[in-house]
């Protein structure tokens, strides 16, 4: 495993920001966000990401509409919604705590 | 969002579309960048795909996220168990079919009961209606002059209402065309919040003394009779021969106050000076005839009412004395009181008749369901069984049990609501034929059956408890396959061995228990009812008509009215076919008694009801007539007339009773006559016993009064023909004389047969039903056998031909199999026989001449049960002996 896959939870996270950071962006491009702003450390699965954003349109956390993208080609473009932005607040928060917790194991265990 | 994953679940197919644009949109993309590094636009397309993994499953991933999961595999457990029904479509056309009858009959019967016993009356508030009844007794009837009292005085209802059954000629003359209604009080409309759909209601001033005769009718009768005409109210009707103007009609959903019995019209009470202008009940003391329903006071029951009611009845009842009721009966009737009772059901004599018969006959239904379901649940267990590999396919490629058990389930769910669907259908007609069946010209039985919210929901609880319960087995053997061995046993020989045909095995023995109940039920209901059909009723109905003739001749004297009929027995007499006439006052097994009691000198009776004796009044020739044998004395004699001593003719059984010493001929007793004063009566005949008002009864003490010697009988009088053809070809030419002799008469006719068969209405349903369900019950059983020992033999083909073929012969495989036939019989009959001694007490009341437990009965229903048994397991048993063990070893 060259690159880490994305842990398990933390890829909800990762697809809030980049569409909090990004606005509109169809699913390719953030795949293409992450990979660019992780320097190639992360990689996001095809096989998860798609899942994954219709299940958090489904919850109301990102709203999806059609349109085209520069190249002139259909594409899906999603867009975080308040509910989203909220949920993106609180998970920062438990994975920065998430973070600090695993720092101090990895330091004094 | 649910609304939106509902959506999406029901168009699957848009959302896939969308699912594939994006996704290819997102290879394109990849592609584009791949080449862009530098790749070949060929080997760029499949690393793009390679990244993706399987598209097929990501787009189903993806769609999961999009549908709702439970509505999604729920429809998708639908749609499976639709396929797999249709897969077997033999297996599912038998399984709906049982199930449509079993539900369908669990459904009927219900529907009656609803209708006769749980339905709520169509009233205001039913729960605040109590019936005032006489305290420490059973009577709920009382005198005109007692409702009046009531009305008037100090009673503790918030309101209060009377009504009496009437019925009443619609036809002029000639034939009767008779018509149920009620007699009702001013109050009794208002006092039950019902209202008129045209014209009004009676109200308080409609009963008042001297009123002119009003009328307000049922619906039904409206549409019947005048057409649905709008106009009608303010017109008038003959009643009974009188006009009466209608004042309404009232609300079609109000029935009447007893379920089962619809009146046709409702007539003020005070009209009854109208009808019986010589005194009818209104002034009369001792006509039981009226029911009073009393509304509680609001705060009250019906406990602190009566307790009301025992004080303030004392002077009601002081106030009515009848005056010629001896010293002994006043002193008697000046000590009654009454009471308030909360069971304003009971009062349906449709309810009283039959609940018991259509509880016994819900259980019933309820046995035969239960043994379908064991039968759905062997096809089931014998198709998990075939299905097993795909089941263990589905679990090993990581279905749920879970979601394997919810699949058998909804299939259950499905065969028992196409059977649920298909069995409302069949249960309409069931109970509406079963309506027809009670119902008769003169006790007419309308139930309101309509498929209420009440029917529907326990047929569908029936059927989802049926659907639970026959998927119960093969669910639970699911869950415990193990994929591994299920894979490898590939439906193969003995491994399955016995432990999981435990579960089968049980099916087929609770199966035969519960026929054997059902059987056994229903051998003695029949077996009763051969008993009663053949019981000797005393008198020969078949060559018998009745006519029952009102002669219109209340004004005419005594004298003339005797003459009268007189003559008219002559000119029937004389009626080509006929052999024999008479007239009485009534004739046997008419639902009708007339009680009285005797004294006799010199004996003292320890209770009252010693002394009671059934009257009836007779001309000469009647007994000859019905075929009832003189014993001894004389009949009646034309001779015999109003100015001399009173005559009487005894059965047997009151010979033996009030004469045990001497022949009864020349004896006397006294007996209140007429004017209620005890008239000395002297026996001149003896005859022997017959059955008066049903043919259960004992013998009992019956007199016979000479109807020549009888000034007071109502002017409606029951002639009885005896004829050598058809009784009912003499019709026309008994209307004819009798409208020469009494141009006004009008006349009822009936077989004196079809009357007989009448009192054993309730018994031959029963028997007829309980036949049909123990058939029922028996076949399904038989078809579970035979499916059980089918599948087992064929199972054990390989091990069957390997004895074959090492020299078994067939004759002993055949015994192997029936001997497990007979050993599943033995022990069902014996858990059977169990069950048969805890159910006969639901039919014990419906028995006659038959205990529950009887020998002969159970002997024969064990019989009948093991010789079916062994004919459905005689055929898998051929098979197994006719196996060739070639064929049965290739095939392995």
């Amino acid at each position: 495993m060259a690159r880490n896959d994305i842990l398990q939870g933390t890829l909800d996270l990762l697809v809030l920001k980049t569409l909090a950071r990004r606005g509109p962006l169809h699913g390719y491009g953030i795949t293409a966000h992450i990979q660019r702003v992780s320097e190639e450390q992360l990689r996001v699965e095809e096989g998860s990401l798609y899942p994954a954003l219709h299940r958090m349109e489904q919850s109301g956390l990102v709203r999806a509409a059609w349109g085209l993208t520069e190249k002139n080609r259909q594409a899906r473009f999603y867009t975080i919604t308040a509910a989203g932005k909220k949920q993106l607040e609180e998970t920062e928060q438990s994975w920065a705590r998430l973070r600090d917790g695993v720092q101090r194991v990895l330091r004094y265990a | 969002m649910g609304l939106r994953r509902l959506l999406n679940a029901l168009r699957p197919g848009r959302v896939e579309g969308e699912i594939r644009r994006e996704l290819e949109f997102h290879l394109a993309e990849r592609e584009d960048e791949l080449v862009a590094s530098g790749m070949s636009r060929e080997a760029a397309r499949r690393e793009a795909r390679r990244r993706f993994g399987h598209p097929g499953s990501l787009r189903e991933r993806t769609r999961d996220a999009d549908v709702a999961t439970t509505v999604e595999s729920v429809l998708a457990d639908l749609r499976y168990a639709w396929r797999a029904l249709a897969a077997s479509r033999g297996y599912s056309v038998v399984a709906i079919l049982s199930l449509a009858l079993g539900i369908g009959a669990n459904t009927a019967i219900f529907s009656l009961i609803n209708a006769v016993m749980l339905r709520q009356l169509p009233v205001r508030d039913p729960q605040e209606l109590v019936v005032v009844g006489m305290a420490g007794g059973d009577a709920t009837e009382f005198t005109n002059p007692l409702w009046e009292q009531v009305r008037d005085g100090a009673h503790p209802f918030a309101q209060v209402l009377a009504y009496g059954d009437v019925q009443f000629n619609l036809a002029e003359a000639g034939e009767a065309r008779p018509a149920q209604g009620l007699w009702v009080s001013g109050g009794f409309f208002e006092a039950l919040g019902v209202t008129a759909m045209a014209g009004r209601t009676l109200r308080p001033e409609d009963d008042v003394r001297g009123c002119p005769a009003t009328v307000v009718l049922s619906h039904a009768f409206w549409q019947s009779e005048l057409g649905a005409d709008r106009a009608a109210v303010g017109r008038t009707i003959r009643l009974g021969g009188h006009p009466h103007e209608i004042v309404g009609v009232v609300d079609p959903a109000f029935r009447g106050l007893e379920a089962g019995r619809a009146p046709s019209f409702y007539v003020p009470l005070c009209a009854d000076a109208v009808h019986n202008p010589k005194g009818g009940f209104l002034d009369h003391r001792s006509y039981w005839s009226l029911r009073i329903i009393g509304r509680l006071a609001p705060g009250q029951t019906a406990a602190s009412t009566t307790a009301q009611l025992a004080t303030a009845s004392a002077s009601w009842f002081a106030n009515t004395v009848p005056a010629d009721w001896d010293a002994a009966l006043q002193k008697d009737y000046l000590a009654r009181t009454m009471d308030a009772r909360p069971s304003i059901g009971e009062l349906s004599s449709v309810r009283t008749t039959y609940a018991q018969a259509l509880w016994a006959l819900m259980a019933m239904v309820a046995v035969v369901l239960l043994i379908a379901c064991a039968n759905i649940a062997n096809l089931m267990l014998v198709r998990a069984e075939v299905r097993q590999r795909e089941l263990a396919v589905r679990i090993a490629l990581g279905a749920g049990r879970r979601r394997v058990v919810r699949q058998l389930f909804t299939e259950g769910l499905v065969l028992a609501g196409l059977g649920a669907t298909l069995g409302t259908l069949l249960a309409v007609q069931l109970s509406h034929a079963m309506v027809r069946w009670l119902s008769t010209p003169r006790n007419p039985v309308v139930l309101d059956l309509t498929v209420d919210a009440r029917v529907l929901a326990f047929t569908v609880l029936v059927a989802v408890a049926t659907a639970l319960l026959f998927s119960l087995a093969p669910a639970w053997r699911a869950v415990r396959v193990d994929p591994q061995d299920a894979m490898r046993a590939h439906g193969r020989g003995t491994v399955g061995g016995r432990g999981r045909f435990g579960v089968g095995r049980s099916l087929v023995v609770a199966q035969v228990a519960l026929s054997l109940v059902l059987v056994t039920g229903s051998a003695l209901l029949i077996g009763s009812f051969r008993t009663l059909v053949s019981v000797p009723a005393g008198f020969d109905p078949d060559p018998v008509l009745i006519a029952t003739a009102d002669l219109k001749l209340r004004e005419s004297p005594p004298a003339q009215r005797l003459a009268l009929q007189r003559d008219l027995l002559e000119r029937l007499r004389a009626l080509p076919g006929v052999t024999h006439v008479a007239a009485s006052f009534m004739t046997p097994l008419a639902r009708m008694a007339w009680m009285d009691q005797v004294e006799v000198a010199g004996r003292t009776f320890a209770k009252p009801e010693d002394a009671s004796v059934l009257v009836n009044l007779a001309s000469p020739g009647w007994f000859a007539t019905l075929g009832i044998p003189l014993l001894a004395g004389r009949d009646f004699a034309s001779s015999d007339g109003p100015g001399q001593p009173e005559i009487a003719i005894v059965n047997e059984a009151a010979a033996r009773l009030f004469f045990p010493d001497r022949s009864p001929v020349g004896a006397r007793f006294r007996m209140a006559r007429g004017d209620g004063v005890n008239a000395e009566i002297e026996v001149v005949g003896m005859v022997r016993n017959a059955k008066y008002r049903t043919l259960r009864e004992g013998d009992r003490p019956q007199v016979f009064l000479a109807l020549s010697q009888d000034t007071s009988f109502a002017s409606s009088l029951s002639l009885v023909l005896r004829t050598v053809g058809p009784p009912a070809q003499l019709r026309d030419g008994v209307l004819a004389v009798v409208r020469e002799v009494a141009p006004a008469a009008s006349v009822q006719f009936r077989r004196f047969a079809d009357q007989v068969a009448e009192t054993l209405g309730t018994d031959r349903l029963l028997a007829t039903l309980s036949a049909f369900f123990g058939g029922l019950a028996l076949l399904l059983a038989m078809v579970g056998l035979y499916g059980t020992m089918a599948y087992a033999v064929a199972r054990r083909r390989g091990e069957i031909g390997i004895r074959v073929a090492l020299g078994a012969r067939p004759g002993r495989l055949s015994r192997a199999v029936l001997g497990e036939v007979a050993w599943l019989l033995a022990v069902g009959c014996v858990v059977g026989l169990a069950g048969v001694g805890g159910t006969g007490r639901l039919i014990e009341g419906f028995l006659f001449d038959l205990g529950p437990r009887d020998p002969a009965i159970l002997a024969l229903s064990v019989a009948v049960l093991v010789l079916a048994g062994l004919l459905a397991g005689w055929l898998p048993a051929r098979r197994a002996a006719r196996m060739d063990p070639m064929r049965a070893l290739r095939e392995e």
